[in-house]
């Protein structure tokens, strides 16, 4: 389901027309007043109470016969499609009310001309309810009071004794909101309330403009029909997106690019996007890097947490499960070094993929870690190790054999591991995330550090799947269009060579997540809740992140111009990093539970 | 900033100071300074310009955004940041590359969430802006340019560098202005 929203007025000395909502019909805002009614509605209805515009019939009538079949249908999959049209107001107490609308859903629909009018903002509001409004990934939206809101919700009692009780008393609610709060808060209250409320079907909000409401209308329509294995519709609605998508701009564009062509890969049953490219696949990462805060985010915070963890110890071991360029670890090495007491002797065993060019990439990123630690004064020890997936990984190997650290003995070392974005590829392969953190928990570590990206791209239908990934990349584009607008000129090329790449990044991502499936699919992202389930039943506790690293946090997000967009959140001890409202990338900290503090 | 001159009384001859034959105490002033300031400076004469580029002057502008406190613990503190970021390529480097832009940004966002004022803030400033100097000391290590490393491991660096980029973590710092 789509949303409109339209400015529902800038201010309330400016009464602006309004019409009820009908059906399907014009979504026009409600007066703050709720009392003037523009004329040049239609006597004949406005008989019966309902407020329909003179110009606005011939739409409305089509509208209604739309939603008569759909209704009549009774095909719950068809209302997506119909409401995309539809036009709601999200009164902050949009929670009770849509809970109350969903229980609704159950009536059966009439089929009288009055009825489905009622039906409709039934049906609507079912919609409504299994849509909860995501702060625009794309656009700010403001909320427009639906007119059924204002004007219409006596009448509509009259046809329906149920919608009666709801709505009448929902009138002067949405009354008030209306003329209280400004657009973006209440907008925001219903955001958070609605998060809350449903984990249903989510909304995917966008501006005014209608091709990108077609647009996106077009892409969920056609993800369906891929998912009942229609794929000439499926390929029909292909073409009218890349129609759509080419009069789209900035992220928009991008996305839908994106996703059409993941499209198509999936339905042409192409061959997945070779994985062997590691260089590139390194080489696009490092840009990803450096064009958005997420991964610097990620690794300040799990930097801060395994310092804290440190304090004391005089020789420590760090296990990067994705050493990729080891950017994390310079920062890591330096607030090391400048630690009260004197810097510890430091180890770090890297882990990575096999390189198909055989080069050696985790030596390099070892000797250049070695020769930073030496001009810094810590003593530094390198182990890399190449495997293929992590599960692949024995305790025995990563532990040193006490023999081995011959003047050291009897010092204890403290272990801390890394994933950064990591384990989220284990879960293609059954039983593999469970293995790794078995393996994990017998290394004995003092923190463990995850960071994972915040969305559930792991559900079990493809639509399910589909429709979170166009959420979160469209809020991750967003991010990286508007995040990070500098005003220096000369190195404008590199910046946008920096965000093509990251593009690019992004968009593999998007092609596993929506052509891949089976083993190959590994972006198969999970919710934070999800991973707290899974390292609970591995036997971890959490650590709480401290302030500090969230002072941290904040101050880096400063520094990003245009950082107003980017937030940063304490969730139960877990650090998140999102756009407007939407979390995008999570960190959180674990030892292993039940055992003293080693 | 203009030499100072003091006469003395006495004999009725002149004598004039010149803050020029100080350079210590010249050294000092300008430690006082912002950067920007400090820039302004060096552009006086050779003399001065030679003074401002003094490692000592940038390091007390730099930490004027630290806090450490008062007490032998805190000299150890300086002693040793002194060392790490000596070898991270100085505090004149510090400053241009990751102070200074960060003051620029958080005085441009109205303060941003942290209020610049506080000390606290500013310690962790100074943390920050040693972390993410260090994150550019890594890169440049990579495009072959060896940090108070000898020669041959340098080439040996370059060598393996592989396919080079240019450093570019701090490119969301970038301001056109450039403070050296």
């Amino acid at each position: 389901m789509k949303r409109e929203h339209e400015d529902a007025g800038m201010g309330s000395d400016d009464p602006v027309a309004m019409g009820p909502e009908t059906a399907k019909g014009k979504m026009v805002p409600v007066t703050r007043t709720g009392d003037e009614m523009e004329c040049g509605v239609d006597e004949l209805l406005a008989a019966l109470g309902y407020k329909v515009r003179a110009s606005d019939m011939a739409d409305v009538a089509q509208k209604l016969e739309q939603l008569e079949v759909a209704m009549s249908s009774d095909d719950a999959s068809h209302l997506p499609q119909i409401a995309s049209d539809t036009v709601h107001y999200d009164p902050s107490d949009l929670y009770a009310w849509l809970d109350s609308m969903l229980s609704e859903l159950n009536a059966p629909p009439c089929t009288q001309l009055p009825p489905p009018i009622a039906a409709a903002s039934r049906g609507n509001k079912p919609s409504a309810a299994a849509a909860p409004p995501r702060a625009s990934a794309l656009h700010d939206f403001k909320p427009v009071v639906s007119p059924t809101a204002a004007s219409v919700g006596r009448v509509v009692c009259d046809t329906d004794p149920q919608s009666e009780k709801i709505l009448s008393p929902r009138d002067p609610k949405r009354m008030r909101t209306c003329s209280s709060s400004s657009s973006s808060s209440s907008a925001k209250e219903a955001t958070s309330s609605l998060k809350l409320a449903t984990a249903a079907l989510p909304v995917v909000v966008v501006d005014t403009q209608e091709t990108g409401i077609r647009l996106v209308h077009a892409l969920l329509a056609s993800a369906e029909a891929v998912q009942q294995e229609n794929f000439k519709a499926a390929d029909a609605l292909l073409k009218q997106i890349s129609v759509l998508a080419a009069s789209q701009s900035g992220p928009m564009r991008k996305v839908a690019g994106y996703f059409a062509e993941a499209l198509a890969r999936r339905i042409y049953r192409h061959s997945p996007l070779p994985q062997a490219d590691r260089v590139a696949l390194n080489h696009l990462h490092s840009h990803f890097y450096e064009s958005a805060p997420y991964l610097k985010f990620a690794h300040f915070t799990a930097n801060q947490a395994i310092l804290e963890a440190f304090t004391s110890f005089r020789q420590v071991h760090v296990i990067d499960f994705g050493l990729k360029q080891g950017m994390q670890w310079p920062a890591l090495l330096q607030a090391l070094a400048l630690r009260p007491g004197g810097p510890p002797s430091f180890r770090l065993t890297g882990i990575g993929p096999p390189q198909p060019d055989n080069s050696d990439e985790l030596q390099e990123v070892g000797w250049k870690l070695s020769m930073l630690a030496e001009s810094i004064g810590i003593d530094f020890h390198f182990r890399g190790f190449v495997a293929s997936s992590l599960a692949d990984l024995e305790p025995q190997m990563l532990l040193e054999p006490e023999g081995k650290r011959g003047d050291r003995d009897g010092v204890e070392e403290a272990v801390a591991v890394n994933s950064v974005m990591e384990l989220h590829q284990l879960l293609a392969r059954p039983g593999a995330v469970e293995k790794v953190l078995g393996t994990v928990r017998a290394l004995r570590p003092r923190i463990v550090t995850v960071v994972e990206e915040e969305a559930n791209h792991n559900g079990r239908t493809f639509v399910e799947r589909f429709t979170e990934a166009l959420h979160y990349y469209s809020s991750m584009f967003d991010s990286l269009e508007n995040g990070g607008d500098t005003e220096a000129d000369g190195d404008l090329e590199e910046q946008q060579q920096h965000r093509a790449m990251a593009d690019a990044y992004l968009g593999r991502q998007i092609c596993n997540v929506v052509a891949s499936e089976g083993t190959d699919r590994t972006e198969r992202h999970e919710t934070l809740g999800r991973w707290r389930g899974r390292m609970a039943q591995a036997g971890f506790e959490p650590v709480h992140l401290g302030s500090n690293a969230f002072k941290q946090a904040s101050m880096l997000l400063a520094l990003y111009a245009g950082g107003d967009g980017f937030r940063v959140e304490e969730a139960d001890g877990c650090l998140t990093l999102g756009w407007h409202t939407r979390p995008l990338i999570a960190t959180s900290a674990w030892r292993a539970a039940a055992a003293a503090a080693l | 900033m203009l030499p100072e001159e003091e006469e003395e009384e006495g004999n009725g001859k002149t004598r004039f100071f010149s803050i020029n034959d100080n350079v210590d105490l010249l050294a000092e002033i300008l430690g006082r300074l912002d950067g920007r300031s400090l820039a302004v400076a060096a552009c006086v004469c050779s003399l001065w310009s030679a003074v401002s580029r003094r490692e000592s002057v940038w390091e007390a502008v730099c930490l004027r955004h630290a806090s450490y406190g008062n007490g032998a613990a805190a000299a150890a503190t300086v002693t040793s940041t002194r060392s790490v970021v000596a070898a991270l390529g100085g505090y004149r480097r510090l400053y241009r590359l990751c102070i200074g832009p960060a003051l620029d940004r958080l005085a441009a966002g109205g303060g941003g969430r942290v209020p610049p004022e506080a000390s606290s803030a500013r310690h962790l400033s100074l943390s920050l802006s040693l972390s993410l100097f260090s994150i550019d000391c890594y890169e440049r290590l990579g495009v072959g340019v060896g940090v108070g490393v000898g020669v041959g491991v340098g080439a040996a660096a370059a060598a393996a560098g592989g396919r080079q980029q240019k450093p570019a973590s701090l490119l969301f710092l970038s301001k056109p202005v450039d403070v050296s």
